[in-house]
């Protein structure tokens, strides 16, 4: 919980911030809009917090979701193949991205940078390939499918929560539970930590990365079909690009250390919330686009930096405390 | 593992050319070879490479077609291998005009090589193929006075602001909404972004960037609508923007509430304009820049320079789409497009 704290004041800041700018921030359908965003960064963020817990990384989500959006455009439109079939191939093929990048860095002992690396090469043009490099719109003929991703869920009278809001939601209470409240949870946790003590103790411990990668890619993928779905076009070239990034920001800002061990999923959605508002704040401020990476690398390293002195000012308050117990206990023994 | 690396070197030089192969199928061999370059992957370059196709066709000569992906450094990489294999004419479509002129010199150098789209006027291309972008712009401007006649707020977005034609086209359709008089090309003023400018009837707020991602351009234009409760028309610079624009209103309610003018021909953007949600757009006609690219630069390796006008200014002209003539368009469209490949 305290690790979150941080993070969660820096959201806090910043709506505020921007509320008080701009009161239009706090309108329904700009509330809407960003939480919408904010679920599918968040779904792949969970995927790539999994890798980034066991100390590994994964740079290709950016391509999974690129390949993966790309697919399902193809097949579904070039190749008219039925919804639930396409559905079921994209995310089959995703399941096998993640399969093939754990069996890599566990049994090949490759390290998982470069593994995922290449495979951000591989994927990118994979789907140039299978596109033939063209733009590929699912036009008004997927009206249902679409509602995945800019479904409206009625909750109180005219208030509306966005559908991606609620599958995120989902997702985070499932990888919550797995991670903190199972066994496996522990392993993965502990493998981030020293995998060879883990490995010693008898657990298998090459099968937990594994299913770390999976769920990477599988999230990753999962949110390539929201993503396809939610511009309704799909570009091969650039669906996606550079998005693992966001996510690992997300990841990282939501208290992952990159050094494995440590991590909790709702530190990680708020973290890929920070981003979207970020964006979001920028737009509604009418702060030209040029700057909008200058503020957001800006304001989340001042985050950081902030987090950094509370929590070395909190260690030191603490030890100072412990000192003194200490001394009193001291003067306790040395009067008896 | 010698082999391995020999077998994986054979896998990787075999892949580009398999990718190659549609594009030079059928065409005559040891002919003449040219080389078309865009300034990235559009649909847009689709229907100019449809072009290419029907000039490969009629002048038969082979023209590779190619489209950088990743901007700049993609598109001086290609260029450069392009002069490795002694290409016979180059028609590029400069990313940044006024610091390309070196490597558009150097190709200029080896062979030939004019511009198409957008201009590199300082430099030694032989001519350029295109439209005069600030007339495109002005007559966007001219769209959006038919649209909302009693003005208002206008946002505008587009990819990036880098390329020469695109700054024109922007300041087209400033000039023409803020009721000043047309700019001549050679002493152009260009109004900095992110600030509102406001003349006449209207107000233009700000453009919006998104590097050609489709998500950013659509919450851009999510964005815009939110925080701007009295805008009042949506003009898109680059062919993706009003689609994603129409997406974003869509979501919001808003369609046929707030105007939207667009330039080039995405599908969307013409069903938008049949079904009334876009009031519509400039067409730039781009399978004729292909077309012609191929024309030019045929004749000039076969050594006719009479292909170049004086001025070399080989003009496009624009076509303005609106709901009177988007049926008939759409259906011209569909048959060059098939016609092409």
């Amino acid at each position: 919980m305290k690790k979150i704290l941080g993070i969660l004041g820096l959201l806090i800041f910043v709506c505020s911030l921007t509320a008080i700018i701009n009161p239009n921030f706090l309108g329904a359908t700009n509330l809407f809009n960003t939480l919408r965003w904010t679920s599918l960064f968040g779904i792949i963020s969970i995927g790539v917090a999994f890798v980034i817990i066991t100390g590994g990384i994964d740079l290709s989500v950016g391509s999974t979701i690129g390949l993966v959006g790309t697919t399902l455009a193809y097949l579904l439109t070039v190749r008219h193949v039925s919804t639930p079939l396409a559905i079921l191939i994209v995310l089959g093929l995703s399941l096998l991205i993640g399969l093939f990048h754990g069996l890599l860095i566990t049994k090949v002992k490759l390290q998982p940078f470069i593994v995922t690396l290449c495979g951000l090469l591989l994927y990118r043009g994979a789907a140039r390939f299978i596109s033939n490099d063209q733009s590929l719109g699912f036009g008004s003929a997927f009206a249902g499918l679409r509602e995945l991703a800019i479904g409206k869920v009625p909750i109180i009278g005219s208030v509306t929560l966005p559908l991606p809001l609620l599958i995120m939601t989902g997702i985070g209470i499932i990888a919550a539970v797995f991670l903190h409240r199972t066994i496996y949870g522990r392993y993965l946790l502990a493998i981030g930590r020293n995998e060879t003590a883990v490995r010693f103790s008898g657990i298998r411990t090459d099968r937990i990365v594994i299913l770390a990668y999976v769920v990477c890619s599988l999230l990753a993928g999962f949110g390539g079909i929201l993503f396809a779905l939610d511009v309704n076009s799909v570009q091969p070239s650039g669906l996606g690009e550079a998005y693992e990034l966001y996510a690992i920001a997300g990841a990282v800002l939501g208290g992952c250390s990159l050094r494995g061990g440590e991590g909790s999923i709702t530190g990680v959605i708020i973290g890929a919330a920070v981003l979207r508002v970020l964006y979001n704040a920028i737009n509604i401020l009418g702060i030209p686009t040029m700057l909008e990476y200058s503020i957001i690398g800006f304001v989340l390293l001042a985050g950081a930096i902030a987090d950094e002195v509370v929590k070395r000012y909190a260690a030191k308050r603490k030890a100072a405390r412990e000192l003194l117990a200490d001394d009193s206990v001291r003067s306790d023994e040395a009067s008896a | 593992m010698k082999h391995t690396l020999t077998l994986f070197a054979a896998v990787i030089l075999a892949l580009p050319s398999c990718n190659k192969s549609d594009n030079s199928a059928g065409k005559p061999a040891g002919g003449l070879k040219i080389a078309y370059v865009t300034n990235g992957i559009d649909p847009f370059w689709n229907n100019a490479a449809a072009g290419v196709r029907a000039a490969e066709k009629q002048f038969g000569v082979s023209c590779e077609v190619l489209m950088p992906p990743k901007g700049i450094v993609d598109q001086k990489r290609m260029v450069e291998t392009l002069l490795a294999q002694g290409i016979q004419g180059i028609a590029i479509s400069p990313i940044d005009a006024k610091n390309q002129i070196d490597l558009i010199n150097d190709a200029a150098s080896h062979t030939n090589v004019v511009t198409h789209d957008s201009d590199a006027p300082d430099s030694k291309r032989l001519c350029f193929i295109g439209m005069d972008n600030y007339k495109a712009g002005r007559a966007a401007g001219k769209l959006v006075k038919e649209a909302v006649p009693n003005g208002g707020q206008v946002m505008l977005f587009v990819g990036r602001l880098e390329q020469l034609n695109v700054q024109q086209r922007r300041q087209g359709v400033i000039d023409e909404l803020l009721d000043r008089p047309v700019q001549s090309p050679a002493s152009m003023n260009f109004d900095a972004a992110g600030k509102p400018l406001t003349g006449g009837k209207f107000t233009v707020l700000d453009t919006r960037t998104d590097n050609f991602d489709y998500s950013r351009a659509k919450s851009n234009a999510e964005d815009a609508v939110n925080s701007n409760p009295d805008m009042v028309c949506m003009v898109g610079l680059f062919a993706y923007n009003i689609p994603a624009c129409k997406e974003a209103l869509k979501e919001a309610g808003k369609l046929g509430k707030i105007q939207m003018v667009s330039f080039d021909e995405q599908d969307s953007t013409l069903a938008g304009i049949e079904e009334g949600q876009v009031f519509g757009t400039i067409s730039q006609q781009p399978y004729k820049y292909g077309f012609e690219s191929v024309r030019v630069l045929t004749a000039l390796a076969k050594g006719d320079k009479s292909v170049i006008p004086a001025g070399g200014f080989i003009e496009v002209p624009i076509v303005e789409i609106r709901k009177g003539n988007v049926q008939k368009f759409r259906e011209d469209l569909k048959k060059l497009q098939s016609a092409g490949q």
